[in-house]
């Protein structure tokens, strides 16, 4: 999972190195102990300036708090319900869901307590229409800044690291045109369809090459600068998306994979089934939540403790749901960080957000809990542990809707709300 | 290491060759060095335990009182005097304060002490045995092999086996490629340089393939473990890490207290220790145990972390010279000391991340590894 953004897919092609450094050519064996000074100086300073250069790169100081919008809002009154475009739903979030007077009314009491598995009720991929017919060709504006002209669309792979192209593709009707995935679309209509990723998140070109496709999706989550080369020259038509997972960017990232597969109107309807299905869910979180704040943990072994923090989406899910993300409340500046087992201690989440096949490769429960750190907080004390699918947790497709209802069952103990599919 | 041999016994400042200058008990030899060098340099050496005794308590001190937990000095004086049964003293004010303190940072304060002196002495003891400045678990191979043995047991067994088998697997692999490199490095009773090192890449370039080959086959959780070894770290340390290692550090660093006596004789060369009674060929055997108990110890829970057996004993060599009866002792000490900064350092430097370990070290080490060849270059035309 922490692969995220590898590649940031410049504008434009920047060709990045080749600027060596053109010095300390002349500099004869003049005095070798002094030389030698001058090096072991020369050491000290290269270390002094890699640990300059490294401290800022993970962590700018707290002092900005992540310009998310509404992040700091108080969750119930003063959300301003702002006037949205007319047919859209202006219940997307959960400030707007609360004001238009969403939200369910449970005790806080009676709230589930120690671990729990959050479940989908309906995993099945509902496709909008059945096998629209496309309009092509078109031309489109990747996300890199390339006018891509698409052609034919008989033959897509659609790939990214969280599957959230796959079942964008599948949800507009278009199922049987993939002949190439990656792992996380593995719903049963996806199943048999081959995997073009190897091991470690890597695209195989030769095997999406095999496949003949007529057009490849893709972004930045999966792509590496060589990959993004040999797909390019290879002539397929290969279109990039925002990488970006926030609930923020679904909307447009389904218009942009409908309009590049000439499905536009499929597209529309997508978006607006999609955002139906988010304000129901949102719609069930309880009035009074209490803010849990919820640590998000990748955590392999005893010494590998991620944390995710702002921008991973995680903290967008936690917001949503009414929590509040401990990553971010720490001051974690990026999306995940290794972090020490003081750095969980002074977190003191309410509970712990992790992926079941995380939790079942650390040995359970137990094995979590005997990790130093995670069992000396409010969270580790009442063995709050909720664990989801990976591949439903991060992909910010058609089902988040589904997602946030699975989340709010498996943290308030709502009964998941009954979703539009149609 | 042909070279500083020859050079006078006691050439001062001849940091780097694991020479004995003065042992003192040998009439000939401290007749040549004269008695105001053997003199200063026992005082240095006396002068410099104490300092490490002082850094290594100051330092344990401050890393009790620093993390990210907020603890005042007073608290944690004052939860250590609870736990050894006085009413001293206010405790932690933060909830989990006494958690903080008892169930993260000691361990691991402890495990820095134990694994940094189990390193350092395991550097010094290979140099002494190998007759060999370079000699470094690190740089020939063998913390490597270690690992090889680790990540085999983490690979098969599944990444939940439990913590003995590792550091039992890491001492087999450490023992058996201790041996190893000792044999291949090793001709007509003598270890070149040259021939060291380029063992050394010659392990570490086949441990590298093994540790490739179990990245490959493994799980993705034992994926991570097998980087993590790699990496270093001393984030996972618990009281029962410590259980382990401490006692195999205990044994190996008690053993080469008892060895440094004929590890100063052995220096003299082969044929020279045969005479003075030193059954040369057990003492080596005994001493490759002890190398390799000493770095199962160093790595079992905490990976890879170099440089720290070559930069102490040379550090301690700079200012006490090389008699193993100053070095040993020192070695250790300092090697607490060095880890102990580094890890207050790896868990401290950037707000709530856990900097790897063997990085830091490596960093540092890296650059004085360089410093070293540089300055023997300057002073006796290099190791040949």
């Amino acid at each position: 999972m922490p692969h995220a953004a590898r590649s940031a897919l410049p504008p434009g092609t920047p060709a990045p190195g080749s600027t060596s450094s053109p010095r300390a050519t002349g500099t004869g064996p003049a005095r070798p102990r002094r030389v030698g000074t001058a090096l072991a100086g020369a050491g000290a300073v290269v270390l002094l300036g890699l640990v300059a250069a490294c401290s800022p790169l993970p962590y700018e100081p707290p002092a900005t708090p992540a310009a998310q919008p509404g992040q700091d809002a108080e969750p119930v009154d003063e959300a301003p319900a702002e006037p949205t475009a007319p047919g859209a739903p202006a219940c997307t979030t959960l400030e707007a869901s609360r004001a238009a007077g969403g939200g369910s009314d449970v005790d806080p009491a009676t709230f589930p307590t120690g671990p729990t598995t959050a479940t989908f009720a309906d995993d099945a991929i509902h496709p909008i229409a059945d096998a629209p017919t496309p309009r092509l060709p078109v031309t489109v504006e990747s996300a890199d800044g390339r006018q891509v002209e698409v052609t034919d669309v008989s033959r897509i792979i659609p790939v990214d690291l969280y599957g959230t192209l796959g079942e964008t593709v599948y949800s507009l009707g278009l199922g049987d045109n993939v002949v190439g995935r990656d792992l996380p679309t593995g719903f049963p209509e996806a199943a048999d369809v081959p995997v073009v990723t190897g091991a470690g998140h890597a695209l195989d070109v030769e095997a999406i090459l095999g496949l003949d496709p007529s057009v490849i999706l893709t972004d930045a989550t999966i792509l590496t600068d060589d990959v993004r080369g040999q797909l390019e020259s290879s002539g397929i038509p290969v279109v990039y998306f925002d990488g970006a997972r926030t609930l923020e960017g679904i909307d447009d990232r389904i218009r942009a994979v409908a309009t590049a597969l000439g499905v536009p109107e499929q597209g529309e309807a997508l978006v607006e089934r999609t955002d139906r299905q988010i304000c129901a869910a949102l719609s069930a979180v309880p009035k009074e939540t209490g803010r849990p704040r919820v640590a998000f943990l990748y955590v392999r072994g005893s010494a590998i403790k991620m944390l995710f923090g702002p921008g991973s989406g995680a903290d967008d899910l936690i917001h949503e749901i009414g929590g509040e993300d401990a990553g971010t409340a720490i001051g974690l500046t990026q999306e995940y960080a290794p972090v020490t087992s003081e750095a969980i201690i002074t977190a003191a989440p309410d509970a712990y957000l992790v992926m079941t096949t995380g939790l079942e490769s650390m040995g359970g429960l137990d094995a979590m809990m005997a990790i130093p750190g995670l069992a000396q907080t409010p969270a580790g004390a009442a063995r709050r542990v909720v664990d989801m699918d990976g591949s439903r947790l991060l992909t910010f497709g058609p089902r988040t809707g589904s997602t946030i209802a699975s989340l709010v069952e498996a943290f308030y103990g709502v009964p998941a709300p009954e979703l539009p599919v149609s | 290491m042909s070279a500083p041999v020859t050079s006078p016994a006691g050439a001062p400042q001849d940091g780097s060759a694991p020479v004995p200058d003065a042992a003192p008990d040998e009439g000939d030899r401290s007749a040549r060095v004269g008695p105001a060098v053997g003199r200063g340099r026992r005082r240095a050496a006396r002068w410099l335990t104490v300092g490490l005794g002082v850094a290594l308590a100051v330092l344990t001190v401050v890393s009790g009182m620093t993390g990210q937990v907020p603890v005042s000095p007073a608290e944690v004086l004052g939860s250590l005097a609870h736990h050894l049964g006085l009413d001293w003293g206010p405790m932690p004010s933060h909830p989990q304060g006494e958690n903080a303190l008892w169930v993260v940072r000691f361990p691991r304060v402890v495990l820095a002490i134990v694994v940094g002196a189990a390193l350092a002495c395991s550097g010094a003891l290979m140099q002494g045995v190998f007759g060999n400045p370079l000699a470094e678990p690190g740089v020939i191979g063998v913390s490597s092999g270690a690992a090889v043995g680790a990540c085999a047991v983490i690979v098969t067994a599944g990444a939940l086996v439990p913590g003995t088998w590792v550091a039992a697997a890491a001492f087999l692999g450490g023992l058996v490629t201790t041996f190893v490199v000792y044999a291949l490095a090793r001709a007509g009773g003598r270890t070149e340089v040259v021939t060291l090192v380029l063992t050394g890449i010659a392990v570490n370039a086949f441990a590298g393939g093994m540790l490739a080959f179990f990245t490959f086959v493994a799980d993705p959780a034992a994926r991570e473990q097998i980087v993590f070894w790699q990496l270093g770290s001393l984030g996972g340390a618990t009281w029962k890490s410590v259980s382990i290692v401490l006692p195999i550090a205990a044994v190996g660093v008690t053993g080469a207290m008892l060895v440094r006596r004929r590890m100063d004789l052995l220096a003299l060369g082969e044929r020279a220790a045969q005479h003075l009674g030193v059954d040369v060929e057990r003492l080596r055997q005994l001493v490759i145990v002890l190398v390799a108990l000493l770095v199962s110890a160093g790595v079992a829970f905490t990976g890879i972390i170099a440089f720290v057996g070559l930069v102490v004993p040379h550090l301690v060599r700079m200012v006490c010279g090389p008699s193993h009866r100053t070095l040993i002792p020192a070695s250790v000490l300092g090697g607490a000391v060095v880890l102990l900064a580094a890890d207050l350092l790896a868990r401290n430097a950037v707000a709530n991340v856990e900097l790897p370990l063997g990085m830091i070290t490596s960093l540092v080490g890296g650059p004085f590894f360089f410093y070293l060849l540089r300055r023997t270059r300057s002073r006796q035309g290099g190791w040949a």
